[in-house]
C-alpha cells in the first residue's frame, strides 16, 4: 500500500538521527515488531510502540514556532502578508496561491502555481520551492530542522520531509488520505483514518510506532512547546499517550453548550483551505491547551467562538458566557492564543482579545483588505485590556442590537443568556429588540419569550407599555404586550393595570398579546380600570372571532366579577344566558359564577 | 321610536328588526339613538355590532358619537370602517376625537376616511394631523387640509406642489379657492394661484381652466378673477 522511496540524504539523515538518538537507530534498520507504514493489519498493541517513541524522544521539545499572523491579499489571492506578533517588521510575498498558506514552526509554508514552497516565517524570505503537479497542499510541520508536508493527490496523499534547502530527505506515498502532520526532532507524525497517528522516522520512513485515538484523529499540531494531536480535542502526545487506545491519555475538549451556528475547534487535517475565507472561517472555536507538562486544561479557563463579526468568550468550568465582543467587521481567521484570542478581519485589522474580559489588548493592521489569514502564537501572550469592561448585559445589547441579517442565530444565542441576567437594562433591552420593527421575525420571538421570564425592569415595562402603534408617527410595531403582561402578573405589579387595559381596546395589538393583558388584569386590575373593562366585555362578548378573544374575554369577566361582585355579577349573568355570548366565553364564565357563588349578603 | 325601543329590547332578532325599522326612518328616528347605543353598550353579535353602528350614522344623532367613538378601536376592519363614516354623519367633539385617532388606524381605508371627513367635521385644529397624514401618504387629507386651512396652512399645502402628486395637492387647493372670501382672503388665492402658475405645466394649466370656469358662478372677486386669467395663459404651453 506504501512506498517509501529514499534520496541521497536519507542514509546520512539517519545516521545523524541515529547519534543523537539511539533508539532510531532500530527504526532505521526496520524492526519487525513495528507496524509496517500506514499498513491497515495492525492490531493495537495497547500503546506499546507510541510509548516507546515517547520514551524516545522524551526531553526533545518542539522548537518555539511563529509568533505570527498570515494573511492573504490582493483581487487574485496572490499576495502574502506576514505579520509577526512580537515586533519584527511586516512582510510581503508574492506568489500564485492554490490553498491557504500554513504557519508551520518557523516557517511558512504555500503552495500554487504547480510550486511548493516555503518562507522564513520571520522574514518573508523564500527558504525553497519545489514543482509539485497536481498535488493538494494540506499539512505541514516543521521541528526546526526538517519541514514535512502532507499533499493530496486525489485519492492518495504524499508526505514530503524536506531540509531547509529545500532537499527532500523523505518521499512517502500512500494511497490512504491522511491528515495535517507535525514533526518532532526527526520523527513525523501523520495523523490518518481518522483514528490513528502513525509515528515515522524521517529519514528511513519506517514507522517506529502508532497510537490509536478515541477521539477522532485528522490533526498533529505544536503548541505552545508540545505536541497534540486530534480534531475534535487535544490529545497530548506525553507519558500517558500509550494509554490513549484505553482512553487514558491526557486529553482536553471544549465543555459542550450551545454554541453559534456549528462551529469547529479544528480545521480537519484532511480538508484543503481555500485561499479566500468562507462560511466555515466565519464561524469557528477557538482553544488553547494550558501547558506542555502537568495536568492538561484550557489555557485562561476561556474558549472562544467566533460567528461573523461576533466573538464571544466562555468560561471553561460552567460553559457560561463571560464576554461578548462585537467586531467592526467578520473575523475570518483567529487562534487562541495564551491569554486571549487574536482575530484577523476581512478589512485586515488584527486585535488580540483579552480572555478574561473580551477587551481589545492589542491592535495591528495588514494595511490592506485581506481574503483570509492563519495565525499561529507559540510564547506571544495576550496583555491585560485598558479600562473597564461593560457589562455582559451591555456586550450582549451591542451584539444583538446589530441589524445585519447573517448574525440572527448568533443573537438568538444572546438572547437566551440575556434572559438569564439580573439586570434591569437586559430586560430594557429585551423590550427594545421586541418593538423594533427593524428587529428579526425569530429575533422578536426569542426576546418576547425571555421577556415574559424577567422579575425585574418594572419602570422600562411600564413606559414600553405607554407607547402604541400609531402610523402617523411612524411606531408601527406594537410594544410586546403580552410578554410583558406575563412579568407584571408574576411580579404583582398593580401599576401596569391601567396602561394594560389601554391595550385591550388597541386593534394593533396581537390577539395573543390582548389575551395575555387580558389574564394579567384578572389578577391585577383595580376599580380604576373597571370602566374599560366593561368597554371591552360589551365589544367582544357577542364579537370575539377568535379564542384568543374569546378567553380574554372570560379573564376580563373574571376581572370584572373580583372588583365588581354586585353589578359584575349581574353583567356576567346577563352575559352567560345571552346566545349571542361566544360559545368559549360563555363556558368560562360559567365555571367562574359556579366557582364563587353569590354571597347572599350583598 | 315607541316600536324600535321595544324591538330593542327583545332578542337578537327583534333588534335586527328594530334596527332596521330605525335606518327606514333615518334621522327621523333620531329619538331611538341613546337606546341603540345601550344596545351597542351591552354587547351584540359582530354583524349585530356593524348593523347597529349603521344606525347610529343614518340617525345622524350626535348623542351616538361616544359611543360610536368606541368602536373606532375594534379589532374588526369593518366595524372601526363602519364607525368613522357613521362618526362623519353624527358629528360633534366626541366624533373629531375619534376621527383624529383614526388617522394613526393601520388600516388605510379608515385612515382615508378619517382624513376625507374631518375637513366636514369643521375640526380646524386637526389640520397638523392632517398634514402629518399628508406627508404619510393619506392622500384624502389633502382636500381636508383645504376646507379647514388657515392662510399659512394654505401656503403649506401649496409649497407641497412638485413634491407630492399633482392631483393629491390640487384636490387641497381647489377646495381652498373655492372658500367664502370671509374664510380665506383674496391674497391667499392669488399666492395659490401664483403657486400653480410658477409650476408651469399642462395639467396646472388644466386644473387652472376648470377652477376658471367654476369660479365664475362661485362669484370670485376681480382680482382673483384676473389672477386665474393670467396664469392660464401663462401655462398654456406648459411642460408635459
Amino acid at each position: 500500500v506504501s512506498r517509501s522511496r529514499s534520496f541521497a540524504a536519507a542514509r546520512l539523515a539517519c545516521a545523524s538521527l541515529a547519534l543523537a538518538l539511539p533508539l532510531t537507530t532500530a527504526a532505521c534498520a526496520g524492526d519487525p515488531a513495528r507496524p509496517r507504514t500506514f499498513s491497515t493489519d495492525w492490531l493495537d498493541d495497547q500503546g506499546k510502540s507510541i510509548g516507546e517513541v515517547q520514551a524516545r524522544l522524551r526531553g526533545a521539545r518542539p522548537p518555539a514556532g511563529a509568533d505570527l499572523v498570515v494573511a492573504v491579499a490582493g483581487p487574485k489571492a496572490d499576495k502574502i502578508l506576514g505579520l509577526p506578533l512580537l515586533g519584527a517588521a511586516p512582510w510581503t510575498f508574492s506568489h500564485a496561491l492554490d490553498s491557504r498558506p500554513i504557519i508551520a514552526g518557523g516557517v511558512v509554508v504555500g503552495a500554487g502555481g504547480g510550486e511548493l514552497f516555503a518562507l522564513d516565517g520571520a522574514t518573508g524570505r523564500r527558504l525553497w520551492g519545489r514543482a509539485v503537479k497536481g498535488l493538494t497542499l494540506l499539512g505541514a510541520g516543521d521541528d526546526g530542522g526538517l519541514t514535512v508536508v502532507a499533499l493530496s493527490r486525489g485519492a492518495g496523499s504524499t508526505l514530503l520531509v524536506l531540509a531547509r534547502d529545500g532537499g527532500v530527505r523523505r518521499e512517502i506515498e500512500t494511497e490512504r488520505p491522511i491528515g495535517a502532520p507535525a514533526i518532532v526532532a526527526g520523527v513525523v507524525f501523520v495523523p490518518w483514518a481518522n483514528q490513528y497517528v502513525s509515528a515515522i522516522d524521517a529519514t528511513t520512513g519506517d514507522e517506529l510506532g502508532r497510537v490509536t485515538l478515541r477521539d477522532k484523529v485528522s490533526r498533529a499540531d505544536v503548541i505552545g512547546g508540545a505536541l497534540y494531536f486530534g480534531e475534535s480535542a487535544y490529545v497530548r502526545f506525553d507519558d500517558k499517550i500509550a494509554m490513549a487506545s484505553r482512553s487514558g491519555a491526557n486529553r482536553i475538549a471544549v465543555p459542550a453548550r450551545e454554541l453559534p451556528g456549528t462551529p469547529r475547534l479544528m480545521v480537519p487535517g484532511d480538508e484543503k483551505r481555500p485561499t479566500v475565507a468562507n462560511a466555515l472561517d466565519r464561524d469557528r472555536l477557538f482553544a488553547r491547551p494550558s501547558a506542555p507538562d502537568g495536568p492538561i486544561g484550557i489555557d485562561s479557563g476561556r474558549f472562544y467562538a467566533s460567528y461573523y463579526r461576533l466573538v464571544f468568550g466562555f468560561d471553561v468550568a460552567r460553559g457560561q458566557l463571560a464576554w461578548v465582543h462585537t467586531h467592526p467587521s467578520d473575523v475570518i481567521g483567529a487562534d487562541a492564543v495564551m491569554g486571549g484570542v487574536l482575530l484577523c478581519d476581512e478589512e485586515g485589522k488584527v486585535v488580540v482579545l483579552d480572555g478574561r474580559t473580551g477587551q481589545v489588548s492589542y491592535q495591528a493592521a495588514f494595511g490592506e483588505p485581506i481574503q483570509s489569514c492563519v495565525a499561529h502564537a507559540d510564547s506571544y501572550r495576550s496583555g491585560p485590556s485598558a479600562g473597564n469592561a461593560p457589562s455582559l448585559g451591555q456586550q450582549i445589547t451591542e451584539a444583538v442590537s446589530n441589524r445585519e441579517a447573517s448574525l440572527a442565530t448568533a443573537q438568538r444565542l444572546l438572547l437566551r443568556e440575556l434572559g438569564t441576567l439580573e439586570d434591569e437594562g437586559a430586560t430594557k433591552t429585551l423590550i427594545d429588540l421586541a418593538s423594533d420593527p427593524r428587529t428579526a421575525p425569530v429575533l422578536v420571538t426569542d426576546a418576547r419569550a425571555a421577556l415574559a421570564t424577567r422579575r425585574n425592569g418594572v419602570e422600562y415595562m411600564l413606559s414600553s407599555l405607554g407607547k402604541h402603534y400609531d402610523f402617523l408617527r411612524d411606531v408601527l410595531r406594537s410594544p410586546p404586550v403580552g410578554p410583558i403582561a406575563d412579568a407584571l402578573a408574576a411580579m404583582k405589579s398593580a401599576k401596569g393595570a391601567p396602561l394594560l387595559a389601554s391595550h385591550l381596546l388597541d386593534d394593533a395589538d396581537t390577539e395573543d398579546d390582548v389575551r395575555r393583558a387580558a389574564a394579567a388584569l384578572a389578577t391585577l386590575a383595580t376599580k380604576d380600570e373597571l370602566a374599560t373593562l366593561r368597554q371591552f366585555f360589551a365589544m367582544y362578548r357577542g364579537g370575539a372571532e377568535s379564542e384568543e378573544m374569546a378567553l380574554a374575554v372570560a379573564s376580563v369577566g373574571q376581572a370584572i366579577l373580583r372588583l365588581d361582585p354586585k353589578d359584575g355579577r349581574a353583567l356576567i349573568e346577563r352575559a352567560v344566558k345571552d346566545p349571542t355570548t361566544v360559545p368559549v366565553a360563555r363556558t368560562r364564565l360559567e365555571a367562574l359564577l359556579a366557582a364563587s357563588p353569590a354571597d347572599p349578603k350583598k | 321610536v315607541k316600536p324600535i325601543l321595544a324591538k330593542l329590547k327583545g332578542d337578537e332578532g327583534q333588534i335586527k328588526a328594530g334596527l332596521d325599522d330605525a335606518r327606514l326612518a333615518g334621522p327621523t328616528a333620531a329619538g331611538a339613538a341613546p337606546a341603540i347605543a345601550e344596545v351597542l353598550a351591552r354587547g351584540l353579535s359582530l354583524p349585530l355590532t356593524q348593523a347597529a353602528i349603521e344606525t347610529l350614522g343614518d340617525l345622524e344623532s350626535e348623542a351616538a358619537s361616544p359611543t360610536l367613538a368606541q368602536y373606532t378601536t375594534h379589532r374588526n376592519s369593518k366595524v372601526r370602517r363602519a364607525a368613522v363614516k357613521a362618526l362623519l354623519r353624527t358629528k360633534g367633539p366626541a366624533a373629531s376625537a375619534a376621527l383624529r385617532r383614526a388617522l394613526s388606524d393601520g388600516d388605510p381605508v379608515v385612515r382615508g376616511t378619517a382624513a376625507s371627513g374631518l375637513g366636514s367635521l369643521k375640526a380646524k385644529d386637526v389640520v397638523p394631523d392632517l398634514f402629518l397624514a399628508l406627508d404619510h401618504r393619506v392622500n384624502e387629507a389633502a382636500a381636508s387640509i383645504g376646507q379647514l386651512c388657515s392662510m399659512e396652512q394654505c401656503e403649506a399645502l401649496a409649497q407641497k406642489l412638485g413634491k407630492l402628486p399633482f392631483d393629491v395637492v390640487t384636490g387641497g387647493l381647489d377646495q381652498v379657492l373655492f372658500r367664502p372670501a370671509a374664510d380665506v382672503n383674496d391674497d391667499a388665492k392669488v399666492k395659490i394661484i401664483g403657486r400653480l402658475r410658477e409650476q408651469g405645466t399642462l395639467e396646472g394649466n388644466k386644473f387652472l381652466k376648470d377652477v376658471q370656469k367654476r369660479g365664475v358662478a362661485a362669484g370670485w372677486s376681480p382680482r382673483v378673477k384676473q389672477a386665474v386669467e393670467q396664469a392660464v395663459l401663462a401655462t398654456a404651453g406648459g411642460a408635459q
